[in-house]
C-alpha cells in the first residue's frame, strides 16, 4: 500500500560530534591507564616503559574530555547543578562523580610513579582500574540507558565501549611509542619488542571488538522491527560507508591484515598505519552510534 | 478533595486536519519558529480512487513512567501528583539527555533560551480553570481534556466506551495522551519513509 507522509516534524538531533569526540577521549584515556597499570600494577615488566607515558596520556585526555562536555551544555555556566542536584538514575550523575574522582587518582598515581614511591604507584594503579572501567563504561550506560533509541538500548553496549576504548587505547600508545622511539629519539637504538608485544595485544583487542560488534548486529538483525531497520541501515543504509567501509574494513580489517601478515607484522611504519586506522576506525564507530543511533526516526 | 490525574483524548474520527491546535499552542506558548509543542502529522495512504488522509495529532506524552524524567542528571524534569510532567527551566543545564531519552520526539531546545522545553498539558491554564489551548480552539472537538479519576469527566467515559490506542506501548511508557481510532500507518514514524522500508 502507499503511505506518503504529507506533514510531520522532526526536532533537531539533540547530540553530535561534540559528545562522540567526548566518548573517543574518555575511552582513550581509560585504554591508556590500563595499559598504564601493566607495569606499575600488575608488574609485567616489559611495559614498564608505558608506564609514564601512559599516565600522563590518561590525564591529559581526561582534562580535555570534560571541557567537550561542557561546551555541548545549552547553559555551561549552570554545571554545578549537576554536584548539587543529582538523580542517581541518570547516568551522567554517575559520571558526574567519575569525571571527578579518576582524574584525581591519575594524578596522585602518576605523582607517585614520577617520585619513585612503587608500592603507592601500585596501590593507585589498582584503584584506578576499576575507576578507569567505570570512567568509561559510563559512557556505554548513557547510550543503553536512552531507552528510545533503539541502536542504543542494549546491554552489550557498555562492553562494546570498554572493549573499544582498549582497541584505541592500545593503537594509540603504539603510535605513542613508535613517535617517540622513531621519530624524537631516531638517534638512539631501540628494541622494538615492546612495539611488536603491543601489536600482539591490539589484535586480540580488535577480534573481541568484532565479536562484540557481531553479536550486536545478529540481535539487531532478529529483533522487533526498528531494531532491525537500525541494523539495515547500519549494513546497507545510511551509515553503511561510515560502519563497513570506516569502522569495519579500514579500522579493523586493514590493520589485522597488517599486524598479522608475515611480511608486514614486524614493520614498524606498518604497525604505526595499522594503530592509525584503528584510532580512525574507533572515532568513526563513536559517530555512528551516537549520531547513526538518533537519526532513527520517532514520529 | 481526590487526587487529579490528567490526561487528553484525541478523537480522529473528529479530527479534520486544520492545525488550529499546533498554531494555538505556539501563540499561548511563544514557542519560537522551527520548535513545535504540539503539531499535526498527516499521512495520505492508498492510490485514487482509494485514498485516504490520516491525522495523528502530537504532543508531550505526559508519561505514568517517564524516561526523561529517570534521565536528567539535574532533577529539571519530574512528574507531578496530578500526571503533568513539567520542567523547571531555571535549573535544567541543557545536557539534552533528555531530548535523546524521549520516545515521541516531544522536546526541543529552545532556539532563543537555550534551555529544553516542552508541552505541559497548558499548566498554567488548567490551574486558572481553563482548558489547554490546543483544546479550546479544536473546531471539532477532536481533543479533549480531563481527570482520569473523575468518573463523570468526558475524558473517562470516552476510554470506558471506546477502544483506544497510546503511542509505542512497547516503550512501557504508559502514555497519558490516547487515541480513538488512530491509523497504525499514521502512528508508525517508518511508514512513509522511503529510504527506511
Amino acid at each position: 500500500m502507499d503511505v506518503n507522509i504529507i506533514y510531520n516534524i522532526e526536532h533537531e538531533m539533540p547530540l553530535g560530534i561534540l559528545i562522540s569526540l567526548y566518548f573517543y577521549l574518555t575511552g582513550l584515556s581509560a585504554g591508556s591507564f590500563i595499559i598504564s597499570t601493566f607495569a606499575y600494577g600488575f608488574g609485567m615488566v616489559k611495559f614498564k616503559p608505558l608506564g609514564k607515558i601512559g599516565v600522563v596520556m590518561a590525564t591529559l585526555l581526561l582534562v580535555i574530555a570534560p571541557m567537550t562536555l561542557l561546551v555541548d551544555l545549552e547553559q555551561p555556566l549552570r554545571f554545578w547543578h549537576l554536584i548539587l542536584y543529582l538523580r542517581i538514575t541518570s547516568p551522567i550523575t554517575w559520571g558526574t562523580f567519575l569525571l571527578t574522582l579518576y582524574p584525581m587518582n591519575c594524578v596522585v598515581y602518576g605523582y607517585f610513579m614520577f617520585r619513585g614511591d612503587m608500592k603507592r604507584t601500585k596501590i593507585f594503579g589498582l584503584i584506578g582500574i576499576p575507576l578507569a572501567l567505570m570512567v568509561h563504561g559510563y559512557t556505554g550506560f548513557i547510550l543503553a540507558l536512552g531507552k528510545a533509541r533503539v541502536l542504543w538500548n542494549t546491554a552489550i553496549m557498555p562492553p562494546i565501549f570498554l572493549v573499544s576504548a582498549m582497541v584505541s587505547g592500545l593503537a594509540m600508545m603504539t603510535l605513542v611509542v613508535i613517535i617517540k622511539d622513531y621519530v624524537i629519539q631516531r638517534k638512539k637504538e631501540h628494541d622494538p619488542t615492546l612495539i611488536y608485544d603491543l601489536g600482539k595485544l591490539l589484535v586480540a583487542s580488535i577480534v573481541l571488538d568484532l565479536i562484540l560488534i557481531g553479536t550486536d548486529l545478529t540481535v539487531l538483525l532478529t529483533s522487533h522491527t526498528e531494531a532491525y531497520k537500525a541494523a539495515v541501515m547500519l549494513i546497507k543504509g545510511s551509515f553503511s560507508p561510515l560502519f563497513l567501509g570506516v569502522e569495519i574494513f579500514l579500522g579493523s580489517i586493514i590493520p589485522l591484515l597488517l599486524l598479522l601478515s608475515p611480511f608486514t607484522k614486524r614493520w614498524i611504519p606498518g604497525i604505526a598505519i595499522a594503530s592509525l586506522l584503528v584510532m580512525i576506525g574507533i572515532f568513526a564507530m563513536r559517530c555512528i552510534m551516537v549520531i547513526g543511533g538518533l537519526s532513527i526516526p520517532l514520529s | 478533595m481526590k487526587k487529579k490525574r490528567y490526561a487528553m483524548v484525541i478523537d480522529l474520527r473528529r479530527c479534520i486536519g486544520c492545525h488550529s491546535c499546533s498554531v494555538a499552542c505556539k501563540a499561548e506558548n511563544r514557542v519560537p519558529p522551527g520548535v513545535f509543542r504540539s503539531w499535526v502529522k498527516i499521512i495520505e495512504k492508498g492510490r485514487y480512487p482509494n485514498i485516504t488522509r490520516h491525522f495523528l495529532p502530537t504532543l508531550c506524552n505526559q508519561c505514568e513512567h517517564p524516561p526523561c524524567v529517570i534521565n536528567c542528571p539535574v532533577q529539571a524534569t519530574w512528574k507531578q501528583e496530578d500526571g503533568i510532567v513539567i520542567i523547571d527551566e531555571h535549573r535544567c543545564i541543557g545536557c539534552k539527555y533528555c531530548l535523546a531519552s524521549c520516545p515521541y520526539n516531544a522536546r526541543y531546545v529552545n532556539p532563543l533560551m537555550p534551555i529544553v522545553q516542552k508541552c505541559y498539558f497548558c499548566r498554567h491554564r488548567v490551574y486558572a480553570g481553563l482548558e489547554p489551548a490546543c483544546v479550546e480552539v479544536c473546531p471539532a472537538k477532536a481533543r479533549i481534556f480531563g481527570d482520569l479519576n473523575n468518573p463523570e469527566d468526558e475524558v473517562t467515559k470516552l476510554l470506558s466506551k471506546h477502544p483506544f490506542q497510546t503511542l509505542k506501548p512497547e516503550m512501557g511508557t504508559y502514555p497519558q495522551v490516547y487515541y480513538i481510532a488512530a491509523d497504525a500507518d499514521a502512528m508508525d514514524p517508518f511508514a512513509g519513509r522511503k529510504e527506511w522500508t
